[in-house]
């Protein structure tokens, strides 16, 4: 068993799209249990390095990985890894609140349908459950059966967040979750998380560095030094020290919002 | 000219351009139903038997010849396209193959179905030795509406938001199970949409029938190995070849039918298509 705190291990990790490199000397090491923010100015690959986190990049024609992310000692990008089963892992929250045109059960019930879940009574379980730990059983609760794309953008982000818990993983990616989202939302969302990252490692991307600073244990800033440059770490560590006392005068310059 | 002075002599133009283009169309229905109507509802004509040399013949084995020309080539034709729109639009690759497919496909659009007809009686009736049938006639007809059913369904699928896929394939679903269980439901009622124009077409097309179905039956239509005689082929017949004395009649109460087909088919398509989105959004 590999047992050092370390969920994710990223390593000398280069991200091409064909001859782009978009991400260059990646490394990076995400601890369990806790929430670890990526920051950065638009376009500085910071979403891009979210997805090699659960190989979603896969689905972009040309896209290829030097280097390595480790996942609990495994290497994901490991040509016998089972890609479904690392999904299963990793689930992810997207920037726009995306739920399917169904109704709100079929939405929590698709991953563990999914995973071959017939039985009716295990699956209003793991429903209700799903709904509960997303802080959204109580106001969907009647309403089961009607479409989800009638929830509020709050609401179906927060279901969105039911579905990835449905399927019991042990990372939760997020890619700027709240950035389509009202300040309400935004908070409510906000201590969900807080609430879940005891049981599930946390991954986020925000442009909003309040949100990174209120809400993380830990933060990698991500920088591109020129327009047509490969996106690089600049600085990583807990965000305490990221955000008072940084090191590097760039990651200073940017949280003070000099620039980005 | 003032802008405000432009704008109000644009609003006219458009509409008298607008209303021109209804009062033909409504011109075309109205004329032919004054003409056929009368005809086309009387029970002996839509469900008679035709006479071939005595006046007073009716079209009933034609109006089920077109409905089961209608339903057979719909049976080839939509699995195809649509099997073959996913793999364009879910499956394939952009590059050189694919740019070749859609372009043989444009092309093929665009070919008079005359060609079609002459390449159906080639295939079925001298080389595999059939005689004239609806089956014969259905997979030419398929394959005259193979390009732009294609194209609609693929563009019904291009049209599902690419976060849905990325939702279901970061919950571990495969291409296929994402296709299966979002994209091709949440695209059925574009799909379905896009049948009304490949529908209108097979109801409408007379060369295909001519050549390979048949324009002339006195017995309705069993097996799809049987000739049968679809309206629109039935009407060029009488009109140009037939010897009966009411073939005036009997053309204008067959376009009569044929357009009353045409609108229950178009309105029963989109009851299809608003029950599928009404589905989706239920999840069902």
């Amino acid at each position: 068993m590999h047992e050092n705190g370390y969920k994710f291990e990223l390593e000398e990790m280069d991200l091409y799209y064909g001859d782009f490199k978009v991400l260059e000397d990646v490394n990076l090491e995400i601890k369990k249990c806790c929430i670890t923010s990526i920051i950065g100015p638009s376009g500085c690959g910071k979403s891009s390095a979210l997805r090699c986190l659960n190989r979603m990049n896969d689905l972009v024609d040309g896209a290829r990985i030097e280097g390595s992310v480790v996942l609990d000692g495994e290497d994901i990008y490991d040509r016998n890894y089972s890609v479904v089963g690392l999904r299963k892992r990793v689930g992810m929250v997207f920037q726009k609140p995306n739920p399917f045109p169904k109704t709100i059960y079929d939405n929590v019930a698709f991953g563990p349908r999914l995973y071959g879940i017939r039985d009716r009574e295990t699956l209003d379980g793991i429903v209700e459950e799903s709904l509960k730990s997303a802080a959204l059983f109580e106001e969907v609760k009647d309403k089961l059966r009607t479409s989800a794309l009638a929830l509020s953008g709050g609401q179906q982000q927060r279901l969105c967040i039911a579905r990835v818990l449905a399927v019991q993983p042990e990372v939760i990616l997020l890619d700027e979750p709240c950035s389509a989202l009202d300040p309400i939302a935004t908070q409510r969302i906000e201590d969900l998380l807080s609430d879940l990252k005891t049981r599930y490692t946390i991954v986020i991307v925000t442009h909003n560095m309040q949100q990174a600073a209120r809400l993380s244990d830990y933060t990698a800033f991500f920088m591109i030094e020129e327009q047509g440059d490969p996106g690089k770490i600049v600085e990583y560590g807990d965000t305490n020290t990221i955000f008072t006392k940084p090191t590097d005068e760039r990651t200073e310059r940017y949280i003070t919002g000099r620039f980005g | 000219m003032d802008a405000r002075k432009a704008d109000r002599i644009a609003t006219a133009v458009f509409w008298a351009i607008g209303i021109i283009a209804l009062g033909i169309l409504a011109f075309i229905v109205i004329e032919i139903f004054a003409r056929g109507l009368i005809t086309a509802v009387k029970p002996s004509f839509f469900a008679g038997k035709p006479q071939a040399l005595k006046e007073g013949g009716g079209v009933g084995p034609m109006v089920v010849s077109t409905i089961y020309l209608v339903v057979l080539t719909m049976l080839i034709s939509f699995p195809i396209s649509v099997g073959a729109a996913i793999y364009l639009a879910e499956f394939a690759r952009e590059g050189r193959f694919t740019r070749f497919i859609r372009f043989c496909l444009d092309s093929l659009g665009t070919v008079p179905s005359i060609v079609f007809a002459i390449f159906g009686m080639t295939l079925f009736l001298f080389y595999l030795n059939w005689r004239t049938c609806l089956l014969a006639g259905a997979i030419t007809m398929a394959l005259l509406n193979l390009p732009v059913f294609l194209r609609s369904a693929e563009e019904a699928l291009r049209q599902v938001p690419l976060t849905y896929r990325e939702a279901s394939m970061s919950l571990g679903a495969d291409r296929w199970t994402t296709v299966k269980k979002i994209v091709l439901p949440t695209a059925m009622p574009g799909i379905i949409t896009g049948t009304i124009l490949p529908l209108g077409r097979i109801m409408g097309e007379s060369a295909v029938v001519i050549f390979t179905v048949g324009v002339f039956v006195r017995a309705i239509p069993l097996s799809p190995f049987d000739p049968a005689a679809p309206l629109a082929g039935y009407i060029w017949y009488v009109q140009s070849e037939a010897v009966v004395p009411d073939y005036r009649t009997i053309v204008n109460g067959g376009a009569a039918i044929l357009l009353i087909l045409l609108f229950l088919i178009n309105f029963g398509t989109r009851r299809l298509s608003a029950y599928y989105s009404k589905k989706k959004s239920l999840g069902g």
